[in-house]
């Protein structure tokens, strides 16, 4: 392949790319004019939430390998964070961002350090126990998190000059305002993955003695990923919080937990797209399914068992979904050095 | 791109998968948990929905051109659910008013929403205070509040069965934890004294922990403030444990599931109720035969009546006003004076309690619920 | 009763809960033993256990009344082929096709096959807890103020002899030897001439049918059953497995007595709401401070 040529494809497969974006863009922010459905612009809500939730947890699971079975205790400071501040201090949704996106972070890096020496299993078992333990802390601590009954919140209101607007209980501004975080946090998550610490996360994904041997601080970067991956967590329990405008333990017990990991898995671990239609899928099809009211759950099982038997990897599994965007020279340097090492071993 | 192509894909399908919607009706909304442990509760209350929406359509229209319909959903007693049942109600406007939700948790949370889009919300069973304390003036109930039953049970403990050292267990949900502290206020204001006010997680199974804790204490009487399920494993497991403390309970473990599941040991608990015998009321005559005749008398719950009475003080409101629209039906469900239900004469008042203050004692005897008689 | 005997008595109720622990830990630290693997549907195999046992006792009872050993063996049989063979299908519809596979992918079908599992109970036997009949009610031995009832001692006995003889097989078998290579190193164990399939198959059967015969004394020991018991009592037993050092036969047992009592005495002296926080608890502040449990060291020996 001449270099001229490869220049041209790469540069077709980015303008392509562009375009599918601002089309996808234009489609999700038009959607709400062409089908108005509270509760379907509700579930989307919810799957934009999801979204973001499992992009952070995509940052430990898929990046670095720290496998985390009680993400919803993330979820949850963030959420209970902007609750405990809108109802005893009275602060508004806006002001307590960075508090959320603070505490939830902050809990990440002092719980990561104390448990990241664990390793596979042994660590996806402690995060277990520590999501379980935050549920029934929550639950417990009346006079502070409002116990069972959980606590009601004022709606999010934007104040422009001497107007104001209120969000109230239709999904149509929280469509936008998820939407809008889900894309800030896309951006995100696609400058971190190209980033020096993206590539030295897969590094220790891939093999941690070696990324050490690179002179990789693998326990800071570690501890970067859980503390970024719980910030991001933050991020989406402020805006569940906001959306619901009421937050109880129910809402961050361990099937929501699992429902992450298994959103992660099922859209393809370590790809930002998978993550995204991962939680899409699992946020729609109960909801598909709810006219089958108790054969619902039954049958969801059914679809992510099959879903697994047919395509282990994900739905859009793994590193394979980077090839397409993959500038062409390099992917055939790939080749090369694929084939290089095929004749070194015969 | 064929993750991209899958995610538009997947917009698509969310757009066109969702059903469309009807006109022409004037729609009730029906909330409970119709899946669960707790189902039971929560198909009762749409059977009592059911019979009162298909006689009042018997009638002929309701008002000129509207028919009545039930829009039934499930809070599978769970608070985060029950808002967003509640936004899904609050978001059709052929809904006028709600009859629900069955658990305190939940009113508490979706009344917050039902105000945001007035809409009358009408509870048969959810008994808490807090609820209408919150100072919402979309939320009505039929049945008493446990600022009324907790004082009175905690009078008949004391006068009746004499109890002097009590032992208070609760199962922290809205509605056990707030009848229990209740309770607790009133029995100490009588002077008995409380040996100790536990908590216990809903779903568990192992209370003989806190059982060898409560016997060592010797108290002769125990309140439990909870639903039936925990409440027939604390009897039974007492019993295994030769607690001999006598069991009073909340209207939580008024219900025939309760002895189905504590069996033999059940005999001698004591629970309150927020009315008397329904079956043995004159007004309820009727109303009994057709739930029996329709579902079988089996499946009556507790609250059976209250949800019929809840559903008719709507419907009332409904022909009162003359026309569809939630504001209207709003002022006339307030207006609602002296209203003839089954569990007897309906007001509401200013907080949009029943005022109905009658609270019954029961005592299981030969595993039937046995009425003592009201409390006070 | 004096602080002494309610001590004791504490001790005792943790015991049996913790004898249900272990039985249900053996089968989480077998599997992950051989296959890595954390099979999450082991919890509601466990509670299935219980409900095989309902069934066969309500259809018994519709027939012929049988005295009350000859019913309980009966459903002890039930439970533990019943779920038993359920395991080894789960097995090989669920896992093994996975094998090659990562990791998660294997944990995502485990986790499908405990939502089938938990709604198909919930479907046939309703959303309600179930009334569990109940033997020898009225056997109650007692030393002092102390009381044992005879679920106690039964829920004891019958978990000991399980174990012992688990522990035997183990030990003494070809087919025990052949699990123990298994789990030492299947690629190994594979090219000695071991059927490395079978042997996981009958790792699933044991471990299952253990399950259930937990299931059952559950269900006789509290008297109620219903669809979710299952969760939190497998995660609990699992942690037992942790406790006891995962993959660890001996440790299992351990350390499900370990947990039952500490969780017994946590909810009896500190506060029985935040019981359930204790196992949790337990669980993290042990893997911090002895991430390899309670006996693994024995075992890398």
């Amino acid at each position: 392949m001449s270099k001229k040529n490869a220049t041209s494809g790469y540069n077709r497969g980015r303008l392509l790319r562009t375009a599918m974006t601002v089309g996808m863009l234009a489609i999700l922010f038009a959607l709400p004019y062409f089908n108005h459905n509270e509760y379907q612009l509700d579930v989307l809500v919810s799957a934009g939430i999801f979204a973001i939730l499992v992009l952070g947890l995509n940052v430990m699971t898929g990046y670095c390998g720290l496998l985390n079975l009680g993400y919803a205790a993330f979820f949850a400071s963030g959420a209970y964070t902007y609750a405990i501040l809108n109802v005893k201090y009275g602060l508004s949704f806006w002001v307590s961002l960075p508090a959320c996106i603070i505490s939830a972070g902050a809990l990440g890096l002092v719980f990561g350090s104390c448990v990241l020496r664990l390793k596979g299993d042994y660590l996806a078992l402690v995060t277990l126990g520590f999501g379980e333990i935050t549920r029934i802390a929550l639950n417990n601590m009346d006079g502070l998190t409002g116990g069972p009954n959980g606590l009601t919140l004022s709606h999010p209101v934007i104040r422009f000059a001497n107007k104001s607007f209120d969000f109230g209980i239709k999904s149509l501004p929280y469509y936008y305002l998820s939407l809008l975080a889900l894309l800030v946090t896309i951006i995100i998550m696609r400058r971190l993955s190209n980033s020096r610490f993206g590539r030295a996360w897969i590094a220790i994904k891939e093999d941690e003695v070696a990324a050490a041997c690179m002179g990789i601080n693998t326990g800071k970067l570690k501890l970067f990923a859980f503390c970024i991956g719980s910030a991001i967590a933050g991020f989406a329990g402020w805006l569940f919080a906001g959306k619901q405008g009421f937050v109880s333990p129910e809402s961050f017990d361990f099937t929501t937990s699992i429902m992450l990991v298994a959103m992660l898995v099922l859209g393809g671990i370590g790809s930002i797209s998978g993550a995204i239609v991962g939680a899409l899928a699992l946020t729609i099809i109960p909801e598909l399914l709810r006219p089958l009211q108790e054969y619902r759950m039954f049958l969801f099982g059914a679809i992510m068992i099959i879903m697994m038997l047919f395509r282990p990897q994900g739905l859009l599994g793994g590193v394979r979904i980077f090839e397409e965007f993959r500038p062409v020279s390099e992917r055939v340097r790939q080749e090369e050095d694929e084939v290089l090492a095929e004749d070194l071993k015969q | 791109m064929k993750q991209k192509i899958l995610v538009v894909m997947c917009c698509i399908l969310t757009v066109i998968s969702f059903g469309a919607k009807k006109t022409g009706v004037i729609k009730i909304g029906c909330v409970g948990p119709i899946t669960g442990d707790q189902a039971s509760l929560g198909l009762d209350q749409f059977r009592a929905l059911q019979i009162a929406v298909d006689e009042a359509n018997a009638k002929g229209e309701i008002i000129p051109g509207y028919r009545l319909e039930i829009v039934s959903l499930d809070d599978q007693h769970n608070p985060t659910q029950a808002v967003a049942m509640a936004k899904r109600l609050a978001s059709d406007p052929a809904v006028v008013a709600v009859v629900g939700h069955v658990n305190s948790s939940c009113s508490l949370a979706a009344a917050a929403i039902y105000q945001n889009a007035r809409l009358t919300q009408i509870s048969p069973s959810s008994s808490n205070p807090e609820i209408s304390r919150k100072g919402y003036d979309t939320f009505f109930r039929t049945c008493a509040t446990d600022d009324i039953q907790a004082p009175q049970a905690a009078y008949f403990a004391f006068t009746q069965l004499k109890a002097q050292k009590v032992f208070i267990i609760d199962d922290k949900t809205t509605y056990g934890k707030g009848i229990a502290d209740e309770f607790e206020k009133e029995i100490r204001r009588l002077g008995a004294s409380v040996l100790g006010h536990e908590g216990i997680m809903q779903a568990d199974k192992d209370f003989t922990p806190l059982l060898t804790k409560i016997k060592a204490l010797e108290p002769d009487l125990i309140f439990f403030g909870g639903m039936y399920p925990e409440g027939a494993l604390l009897v039974r497991q007492s019993k295994a444990l030769g607690l001999s403390a006598t069991w009073l309970g909340g209207d939580g473990i008024y219900v025939s599931s309760f002895i189905d599941l504590a069996k033999e040991d059940a005999e001698g608990v004591y629970c309150t109720f927020i009315g008397a015998d329904v079956s043995t009321m004159a007004s309820a005559k009727n109303y009994l035969e057709t739930y029996a005749g329709r579902f079988g008398k089996q499946h009556m719950g507790p609250y059976s009546a209250y949800a019929y009475d809840a559903a008719n003080i709507i419907i009332d409101a409904i022909r009162r006003a003359g026309k569809s629209g939630r504001q209207a039906i709003l002022a006339h469900v307030r207006l609602t004076k002296n209203f003839p239900g089954v569990v007897g004469v309906t007001n509401f008042d200013q907080k949009g309690d029943s005022t109905i203050e009658l609270i019954g004692v029961f005592r299981v005897k030969n595993q039937a619920f046995d009425y003592v008689g009201p409390a006070k | 009763m004096s602080p002494f005997e309610t001590f004791i008595q504490q001790l005792i109720n943790g015991l049996s809960i913790g004898m249900i622990y272990a039985l249900i830990a053996l089968g989480y630290t077998m599997v992950y033993g051989i296959i890595q693997l954390i099979n999450f549907a082991h919890g509601e195999i466990f509670i299935l256990g219980a409900f095989f046992a309902l069934f066969v006792f309500s259809f018994l009872g519709s027939f012929v009344p049988l005295n009350n050993i000859v019913t309980i063996i009966i459903m002890f049989a039930a439970a533990m082929a019943g779920c038993g063979l359920l395991g080894v299908i789960i097995e090989r519809v669920a896992y093994r096709p996975l094998r090659k596979a990562p990791r998660l992918a294997c944990l995502i079908t485990a986790i499908g096959v405990s939502f089938i599992l938990q709604n198909l109970m919930m479907i046939v036997w309703g959303p309600i807890d179930k009334s569990f009949p109940v033997f020898f009610k009225h056997v109650v031995f007692t030393v002092g103020a102390l009381r044992i009832t005879f679920m106690q001692g039964f829920i004891i006995i019958t978990s000991l002899l399980l174990m012992i003889s688990l522990h035997f097989f183990v030990r003494r078998t070809m087919l025990g030897k052949a699990l123990r290579a298994t789990s030492e190193d299947m690629v190994a164990a594979r090219l000695m001439g071991i059927n490395v399939d079978k042997v996981i198959s009958i790792c699933f059967l044991i471990g299952s049918a253990l399950a259930g015969a937990g299931g059952v004394m559950y269900g006789m020991y509290y008297t109620t059953i219903t669809f979710h018991d299952g969760y939190l009592v497998g995660i609990k037993a699992f942690t037992a497995a942790v406790i006891g050092g995962i993959g660890n036969v001996p440790g299992a047992m351990l350390g499900g007595v370990a947990l039952g009592m500490l969780e017994g005495l946590a909810a009896g002296y500190i506060s029985s709401a935040w019981k359930n926080v204790f196992a949790f608890l337990i669980l993290v502040l042990l893997l911090l401070c002895w991430p390899s449990g309670i006996l693994r060291k024995f075992r890398n020996e």
